[in-house]
């Protein structure tokens, strides 16, 4: 097994702002896999919106070359993680391409809620952990004490961890030469049937899907007829090779214990599940990668175009989106406010922001997009079982013998000083607190039981805000509870607008209805008579708002000059008259929704 | 005079003022060594009218600013003498000279009665003189009064008050004073208007003053109170903003509102002839050196289509009381403003800021409140032509 020998599959962990991708880039550079001057920054994140929010949506790998001291050159593979709540399943996924993984903590800040989850998921997986201390160039760096805390709150041995500075690339070697030393070869059986891990796939429009797996055991080359055991799918292979720094490399064959990518002119990346094992169609593998499972989203929202006549744009938009996001979905939808759109569904808030964002700016698209939702279980008098994801289509409370919202298992690290903070907050979002542990004597780790729909608006932000901007959220899935549920419309001039009625907690309804009143008072402008808003549940109103009419729009002077002027005047009314959505006989502007939806805001 | 000669406006700008109003963004200087040379340039471009000059027959003349009252005697006669060389004035004709209290003086005006000014506009916009101070106005409610006796004295019979309401902290009892004053003098006709604050004035810099501003319920009673309070006075509402004793409508400004032709001279004037638009340059210099120059003096000019003559006309008409009168809009346009009109119309008819009249349709006055919406409502307008 000399080959696998010099094998090193490792992932990287750490917080948002600890500075992974930064010591990606170290790394690439210590290994001259990339001249300094070549390397645009930060070449793993390469979507512009990832740069801007500082974080990595999609996983990406990288074949490296490290010349060590032993005298011996090995080959890397470096597999980059998502780093946000939303995409944990990928996380899990891309650790288990790896025999180990850096976990990089913030020499200032401390471990984080996320940085733990993960690393929980590395340690289930057997992954070897080698901690790294970054920022150690920062006056406040405490190497000594995030050692400790690496060992007291992980247990796993941090004494003489690499301490670096992925910024002036400080000690970068001694990560390196851990790596060799630490991280454990692959051990793939070459011989046995092929079975690779798929850890990420995107869309390429000249070669189709372009996959990025694990190869466990086996080997493949091109011409071979894979399939894919989870989807049943199956594909001749075009291509294989490796992912450089400087893009795809073809190979002739990739094999037990590499990292690599497979081309197989396959459509939609619907078909190359992450999770999902590529095996050899004439001699399979016998067991499938376990753990697998499809791409589940958790948050639901309407999307329609501002401008009606843009459906069709919309719509192709999410198709091609969705070439390169197996975990978005959506299908057509109708609103009597918005006209049409589409129900999509996410992993979660971020996911649906991403996606939101990138439609907007890589196809122009003006987009209103409706409350979120989350998926309500409700069990009906009848007996059966119906899943909600649209408030819209909720049944006569009469009907519903129980009702079910989603819950997470929340995981939270805070500093003592905001700990009160923080559980108030808890608390006015329904959460159920199960316990509390002490990290160190200034930070606590808090668990809760909370409902999905409580935390999908606005509970990071608010978090962050409770807490100077020091506390930290993880969270899973963990099933559905019992709730008391209702659905609240809100009827403008009498009338529902159905893209503003939502599911909530009965205990939260009014407080609930009575902001949405007052945000489309204050946001819907004076039409020609006075517009009543309510909010109401069961059709009796909990709230009520009014519009006033309009009493005054008029140009006090008229005379030879002023016509052409007053008519630009009209144009430009007229134009911004168009882009209203016409509810009944209210005239409403898109902002107005986006105003609305955003609800929690303080 | 010609038998088939057209009728023509005319309006002159007189860009001088002694002090720019705070609110005031009409085209005006107050450094007043350029009359000399402003006096010249305007009777010489009108001089070179007089080709044109010869296939209408003006039966008005309205002297606009800036503040005309602020000219020289010299140079008024020099210009008025110029007109009556270039134009032939019906002996009907209306001529109006806006003029600013406190720049009047008896021999000033028993010259503009010998000249044939038979119509003064006085800005008295305030009769509370802490709003006039607020406003930067040069007089007190007192000189207006004063320059108000004159005018009459010296026989002038046909009088306009300008008033402003919707001023800054203004209450509805203390425009309604000012009302009960202007009426008490009893002027011919009163232009109401509303106060708007543009950008380029020291109103439109001041970043508080909105929030001083009576708000939109507040100045809506404020209009309905006032015009109201008029009516029953005698002033009959013939526009959104003005009123007139009977037979007083200001001649001229009816020309703007019902399309006929105005020929204008003078830095930022604005002409319509021949269903074309010119503007001259808003800039005294350059409309002095051009005219010197015999070189371009039009910013821009524009040659409306059919559709947009179709939509000045419904713009304008609709700022009248007596509104479309569709008979004539078929006449001009060839089309049946009821089918045109009556399905977009139809729901500001059922809200009551619109009503079926004899000859057409016209706003409420409710309606004019809002005639900006409800335009841009019915109206199809097509956008940019200018550009």
């Amino acid at each position: 097994m000399d080959r696998q020998e010099k094998i090193r599959n490792f992932s990287i962990i750490a917080h948002i702002d600890h500075g992974k991708s930064t010591l990606a880039d170290r790394i690439l550079e210590k290994t001259q896999s990339i001249a300094t001057r070549d390397m645009e920054e930060q070449i793993l994140d390469n979507m512009d919106i990832e740069r801007e929010r500082g974080i990595t949506i999609k996983a990406r790998a990288v074949k490296l070359n490290y010349k060590a001291s032993d005298g011996e050159t090995y080959e890397f593979n470096l597999i980059d993680t998502p780093g946000h709540v939303d995409f944990n399943y990928e996380v899990s996924r891309s650790l288990g391409a790896c025999e180990g993984a850096l976990l990089v903590v913030d020499a200032t800040q401390g471990i984080e809620a996320q940085t733990l989850a993960n690393t929980y998921l590395a340690l289930e997986q057997n992954l070897e952990i080698i901690p790294v201390v970054n920022k150690i160039d920062l006056p406040s760096a405490n190497i000594e004490g995030v050692r400790k805390e690496i060992e007291d709150v992980i247990g796993i041995p941090a004494e003489g961890c690499p301490a670096v500075s992925a910024k002036t690339g400080l000690n970068i070697e001694d990560i390196l030469e851990k790596i060799v030393t630490d991280i454990p070869a692959p051990e793939g059986d070459e011989n046995a049937p092929l079975k690779c891990l798929i850890f990420d796939s995107y869309y390429d429009s000249y070669r189709g899907v372009v996959i990025y797996v694990r190869v466990m055991d086996g080997k493949l080359s091109a011409g071979q007829t894979i399939r894919l055991m989870n989807t049943g799918a199956t594909f001749e292979t075009v291509e294989v090779g490796y992912m450089s720094a400087f893009g795809l490399m073809p190979a002739k064959e990739i094999s037990a214990g590499e990292v690599g990518y497979i081309t197989a002119s396959i459509k939609s990346v619907a078909d190359t599940q992450v999770g999902d094992t590529v095996t050899d169609d004439d001699n399979p593998t016998a067991e499938a990668f376990p753990g697998f499972h499809a791409a589940q989203p958790m948050v639901y929202a309407g999307i329609y175009p501002a401008d009606g006549a843009k459906y069709p744009d919309l719509r192709d938009a999410l198709e091609k989106l969705r070439l390169n996001d197996a975990a978005l979905t959506f299908e057509p939808e109708t609103s009597i406010a918005l006209g049409f759109g589409f129900r999509c569904g996410f992993l979660g808030l971020l996911h649906m922001e991403i996606i939101a964002e990138r439609l907007e700016r890589e196809f122009n698209l003006d987009l209103v997009t409706t409350a979120p939702s989350v998926i309500y279980k409700l069990t009906m008098r009848s007996g059966e079982t119906i899943y909600i994801d649209n408030p819209a289509n909720y049944p006569d409370p009469e009907q519903i013998a129980k009702a079910e919202e989603p819950v997470v298992k929340a995981s939270i690290i805070v500093p003592t000083d905001y700990v009160g903070g923080i559980m108030e907050l808890c608390r006015d979002r329904r959460g159920d607190y199960k316990n509390m542990t002490y990290i160190d004597s200034s930070r606590v780790e808090l668990h809760y039981i909370l409902p999905l729909n409580e935390i999908i608006y606005d509970f990071f932000d608010a978090l962050k805000s409770r807490s100077k901007g020091y506390a930290s959220l993880d969270y899973e899935l963990d099933g559905y509870l019992e709730s008391k549920l209702v659905k609240l419309e809100v009827l403008l001039n009498g009338e529902v607008v159905d893209a503003l009625s939502f599911i909530v907690h009965s205990d939260k309804a009014y407080s609930r209805g009575r902001k949405i009143v007052e945000k489309l008072r204050d946001n819907i402008p004076r039409q020609l008579f006075e517009v009543p808003v309510q909010a109401a549940i069961g059709g009796r109103v909990i709230a009520r708002e009014t519009v006033r009419a309009m009493r005054k729009d008029v140009l006090a002077k008229c005379y030879g000059g002023d016509i052409t002027r007053k008519k630009k005047l009209l144009e430009k009314q007229k134009e911004g008259k168009k882009r209203m959505r016409k509810l009944g006989s209210v005239e409403v502007p898109p902002e107005t929704f986006m105003a609305v939806l955003k609800l929690d805001e303080e | 005079m010609f038998q088939n000669q057209k009728p023509l406006g005319l309006y002159i700008h007189v860009p001088f003022c002694a002090h720019k109003c705070a609110y005031c963004d009409f085209y005006s200087i107050t450094n007043e060594d350029l009359i000399q040379e402003y006096t010249m340039a305007i009777t010489e471009h009108m001089r070179r009218k007089k080709r044109i000059a010869k296939n209408y027959l003006v039966d008005s003349i309205f002297f606009g600013g800036g503040t005309p009252s602020l000219l020289p005697i010299e140079s008024f006669c020099e210009i008025m003498k110029t007109v009556r060389e270039v134009f032939d004035i019906s002996p009907t004709a209306e001529i109006t000279l806006e003029a600013n209290p406190g720049t009047l003086d008896s021999k000033k005006l028993a010259v503009y009665r010998e000249l044939g000014i038979n119509r003064l506009s006085l800005g008295l916009q305030s009769a509370d003189d802490g709003e006039l101070r607020m406003l930067s106005r040069i007089h007190t409610r007192d000189e207006f009064e004063h320059s108000y006796m004159l005018a009459r004295m010296e026989g002038f019979t046909n009088i306009n008050i300008d008033l402003i309401y919707a001023l800054p902290r203004q209450t509805k009892e203390k425009l309604l004073d000012s009302i009960d004053y202007v009426i008490s003098m009893g002027p011919e006709h009163i232009s109401f208007y509303g106060l708007s604050i543009e950008p380029n004035t020291p109103f439109g810099r001041n970043k508080n003053i909105r929030a001083l501003l009576p708000d939109e319920d507040e100045q809506y009673d404020m209009y309905m109170a006032a015009c109201k309070t008029l009516e029953s006075a005698g002033y009959l509402q013939y526009e959104i903003s003005n009123f007139a004793k009977k037979e007083y409508g200001c001649r001229h400004n009816i020309k703007y509102w019902t399309g006929k032709e105005y020929l204008s001279f003078g830095p930022s004037a604005t002409s319509f002839i021949d269903n074309m638009e010119y503007k001259y340059l808003p800039d005294i210099e350059r409309y002095i050196s051009c005219v010197k120059k015999e070189s371009e003096i039009r910013e821009r000019e524009y040659m409306f289509n059919h559709e947009e003559l179709e939509t000045r006309f419904v713009m304008t008409f609709m700022r009248l009381r007596a509104g479309i009168n569709a008979e004539e809009y078929k006449r001009r346009f060839g089309l049946d403003f009821e089918k045109e009109y009556s399905e977009k119309i139809e729901r500001f008819i059922q809200s009551g800021h619109m009503v079926k009249t004899a000859y057409g349709y016209r706003l409420t006055r409710k309606g004019m409140m809002i005639s900006n919406y409800i335009l841009s409502d019915i109206l199809d307008l097509l956008p940019d032509e200018l550009e």
